[in-house]
């Protein structure tokens, strides 16, 4: 069986078990309940896909992702309720407007070193948060944004839970999709050359400020995206959904997953959104066991569930064409 | 053809000089050694010439152009490549990755060239990335981690990266440091090669034999000035040099 048909086969079946598997599943058992875990657990796994960039490629250690999830949420919430726009709208703005404020956030930062720019975010973060929670005219404050509106696209009533988990299950599909030719791709390599040593990178020719700010801008967007998402399948958001406590867990993610690898990092989020719901029965002591797991695997697997030389193997062979020359010549480049 | 011109560069750190008042010349096809005592100043004016320090004053002019006051972003783009003292590979990359990145910072393959997959400026990033991987001898390990390989090979990927930006001038600083007499030997035969086939390098090193033997004029710094520049016979014989760096040498 050759590279490229094993890859075909490993896409297909993970797009079968998120679009046929996963709704026929929940159609059989569902309760809306759970649903609304499928919707938040592909949510997740948009935020985690877009710290990956930031964090795991290019290095940048983020700990204000829930803030910029958040600026979309709120984006999409207002845009929705006060302007009446519909999905097709409210997404891609509410991307546009949390990459705006990442990339104005990028600018000062962008010259502090690991652990000062890891503060920075924290601070920005926590900043935005505050916003949230406080400029009572426009976020109505901790009493959060109520859509009404429900999920409607080009007249179709989306607000069923079928409906609306296809609409989030395309876009993180999609969403995921550029994130894996931004990260597996030459472009991918010159970011991470930043992570490895961004003076040495300069030297080759690579402008490192504006590929930070690149990065952050991306990684920015497709966290708004995942709050547009977020607003519009909870009906209801508040500031406490874009915590500090949030931005931890996205990282969280993140690291189980492996620091640098997107499958990783998509596998990541649906053990820390599902587990604690499959351990639901236990009470309290889910969170216990959510603790064991987060410990266990940084332990014993501390390059992550799926490490990045796997996942750069495995994405570049099988997905994006070969990278690899055979004995026939240059087999090389996308393809 | 005059490629770089250094033009009295100084750099001062606080109170010391580091760099005093240099001035000197390489032609497009020469190989320049710079040698010196340590504390010379020849690793801070590699440091100028490529940008990662600003001139206090002077200039530096290279392909005809001023360069000084450019980021080091834009001086490597003008064709300036240069390996480091205190190697600096990418650890957790693959050789081919790594190498890639001297091809990708030169022809710019930004965010859209990949989501787009523009074959055209891949297929030229992965030519210049397995020629240089070759000329180096380490194209059959290209996808093993550069953290799992030996110190001695970690040189000539650092040279294949600079070699991948295919530069107008190769700076090589101190490339023979902890490699033992065979390994330097196949260095200074390497080195040897490719100016041959047309690279300007410009090479500090503290091995004498090895820029005596592949330089055909060598410049002498000590105490941040130049104090000597011409070929080796004639550096070797002149009196400042054999009292400040050679004579200090023999006694170490």
């Amino acid at each position: 069986m050759s590279d490229r048909f094993r890859a075909r086969l490993i896409a297909i079946g993970f797009l079968a078990l998120v679009f046929v598997a996963a709704p026929a599943a929940l159609t059989a058992f569902g309760k809306s309940y759970y649903w609304q875990v499928a919707d938040l657990a592909l949510i997740f796994a948009l935020l985690a896909g877009s710290m990956h960039l930031v964090t795991g490629v290019a290095g940048l250690l983020q700990l204000g992702h829930a803030a910029f999830y958040g600026v979309g949420a709120y984006a999409a919430a207002l845009l929705a309720t006060k302007a009446g726009l519909s999905l097709a709208f409210t997404l891609p703005l509410a991307g546009l407007s949390a990459a705006t404020i990442a990339v104005l956030v990028a600018l000062p930062t962008m010259r502090l070193v690991s652990i000062y720019f890891a503060v920075a975010t924290l601070a920005i973060g926590q900043m935005l948060y505050l916003i949230m929670l406080n400029w009572v005219e426009v976020t109505k404050g901790p009493n959060g944004i109520m859509l009404f509106s429900g999920m409607k696209f080009a007249g179709l009533d989306l607000s069923r839970p079928l409906p609306t988990y296809l609409v989030v299950a395309a876009t993180v599909c999609v969403s995921l999709f550029v994130l894996h030719r931004l990260s597996h791709s030459y472009y991918g390599n010159a970011l991470r050359a930043l992570r490895e040593d961004d003076q040495c990178a300069d030297a080759m020719g690579v402008d490192t400020v504006r590929l930070k700010i690149e990065a952050f801008g991306v990684s920015g967007f497709f966290a708004g995206v995942a709050g547009a998402l977020w607003a519009h399948t909870a009906g209801f958001i508040s500031p406490p959904d874009f915590s500090f406590q949030t931005s931890i867990l996205i990282l969280a993610m993140v690291v189980v997953g492996g620091l640098g690898s997107l499958p990783g990092a998509v596998l990541g989020a649906f053990i820390l959104i599902l587990l604690p719901e499959a351990l639901r029965p236990f009470g309290d002591f889910r969170n216990i066991a959510v603790g064991v797991v987060l410990f266990a695997s940084i332990l014993f697997v501390p390059k992550g569930l799926i490490g990045e030389v796997s996942a750069l193997d495995f994405a570049r062979r099988q997905l994006a064409g070969a990278w690899r020359r055979d004995g026939a010549g240059a087999e090389i480049g996308w393809r | 053809m005059t490629l770089l011109q250094v033009q009295g560069a100084t750099r001062r750190f606080g109170g010391l000089i580091a760099v005093d008042n240099v001035s000197m010349d390489v032609a497009a096809g020469e190989i320049v050694g710079v040698i010196g005592p340590n504390g010379a100043g020849k690793t801070t004016l590699f440091n100028l010439i490529s940008g990662f320090t600003p001139l206090s004053g002077g200039e530096i002019r290279f392909d005809g152009a001023r360069i000084d006051g450019e980021k080091t972003f834009a001086i490597a783009r003008k064709g300036v490549g240069r390996t480091f003292q205190n190697l600096r590979i990418f650890p957790n990359m693959s050789l081919f990755d790594n190498v890639s990145v001297g091809a990708i910072g030169m022809l710019g393959a930004g965010p859209l060239s990949s989501l787009r997959r523009d074959t055209k400026v891949a297929t030229e990033i992965a030519e210049r990335t397995w020629t240089a991987l070759e000329r180096v001898d380490l194209a059959r390990e290209a996808h093993t981690l550069a953290a799992n390989l030996s110190y001695g090979k970690r040189k000539y990927l650092e040279i294949a990266r600079a070699l991948a930006m295919a530069p107008k001038l190769l700076i090589l600083d101190e490339p023979a440091a902890g490699l033992n007499d065979s390994e330097t030997h196949t260095l200074a035969a390497f080195i040897r090669d490719l100016h041959a086939g047309g690279m300007t390098v410009l090479l500090v090193e503290h091995n004498m034999a090895l820029v005596m033997s592949i330089c055909r004029r060598v410049v002498v710094l000590a105490s941040g000035r130049k104090i000597a520049d011409g070929a080796p016979d004639a550096v070797r014989a002149d009196p400042l040099v054999l009292e400040s760096y050679l004579g200090v040498e023999e006694e170490a």
